[in-house]
């Protein structure tokens, strides 16, 4: 006896899987754009941690906390999404303050990320608070997370769209 | 505390250059260097209980000079692969023009490992484990 084995929808399978290929670059940039955001976000919060004593010079072999004033300027700059990089098949991007510009402290024009570098780092006169470090491990988790239910959603739209 | 950061605060007291834990009130004159743990960086749980818990600290040399760079930054390195093996990196190597010093930032993860209870050898140890045939 003779069995007549028969697949249906093999070409719509493959349909599908050409219009995931075509616009998997599409895909990603609005994962990493939805990422980013998130990570932003984190360490924006985090910068609402910093503490903070009213501003007074540092004596010589002193250290002290960063002002108020200091404080607000790292929490308006807010961390920024650097210009997508799509070369070889992958698109990255960095979060930040490299691009924050510059703000006026006590009359003198400072640039923010060097602000949030001795925050963030230390200086010899300030001790280190590392939130942005500190923000960016604790998110990581969430931020795949959030890009990945944005690549199955896009990839669901595609199986509803393309027959 | 975890025991691992213990050790390596222990060890980096015994370098050439001062070190302190979470930054000084008053710094010394010359090189010298601060650790401390930053936050938690993650754990693992079991039985409703966090197990082994990870931290990420830092460590962070100040020199005033260029020509002492190599010891300082070559014994502070071998400090921290001593102690905690692979689990650390360079992060940062700044320079501050306003005082002239140069300032070198690694950072580490150490672990929490609480010590396993010694196994008592009455009260059934072979349960479950069945010797020849």
């Amino acid at each position: 006896m003779a069995y007549k084995l028969e697949v249906d929808g093999m070409t719509e399978i493959t349909r599908q899987l050409e219009a995931i290929a075509d616009r998997a670059e599409a895909i990603a940039s609005k994962a990493l754009y939805d990422g980013a955001g998130l990570m932003a976000e984190e360490i924006n919060k985090g910068a609402g941690q910093i503490k903070t004593a009213p501003f007074k010079y540092a004596g010589s072999g002193q250290t002290r906390l960063p002002s108020p004033e200091e404080k607000e300027i790292v929490e308006k700059a807010a961390a920024g999404i650097a210009k997508f990089d799509k070369e070889g098949g992958s698109v990255d991007t960095s979060v930040g303050f490299r691009n924050a510009g510059y703000a006026d402290l006590n009359g003198k024009t400072v640039p923010i990320p060097k602000i949030v570098n001795a925050i963030n780092s230390g200086t010899s006169f300030m001790n280190k608070q590392p939130f942005v470090r500190k923000a960016a491990k604790a998110a990581t988790p969430k931020v795949l997370a959030a890009m990945q239910e944005r690549i199955d959603a896009e990839i669901d739209a595609i199986g509803k769209e393309v027959k | 505390m975890p025991s691992e950061y213990a050790a390596l605060v222990a060890a980096l007291k015994l370098l050439t250059i001062p070190f302190a834990e979470y930054g000084w009130k008053s710094r010394p004159e010359g090189a010298y260097g601060v650790v401390q743990l930053d936050f938690e960086a993650g754990s693992l749980d079991g039985d409703g209980a966090k197990h082994d818990r990870a931290w990420e600290g830092s460590v962070d040399v100040f020199y005033p000079k260029l020509t002492d760079r190599d010891d300082i930054i070559d014994a502070v390195e071998e400090t921290l692969a001593t102690v905690l093996g692979n689990s650390w990196s360079l992060n940062s190597t700044q320079y501050e023009s306003g005082t002239g010093l140069f300032h070198v930032e690694w950072v580490f993860q150490c672990m929490d490992t609480p010590e396993e209870p010694e196994p008592t050898p009455e009260g059934g140890g072979t349960d479950g484990v069945q010797t020849g045939s």
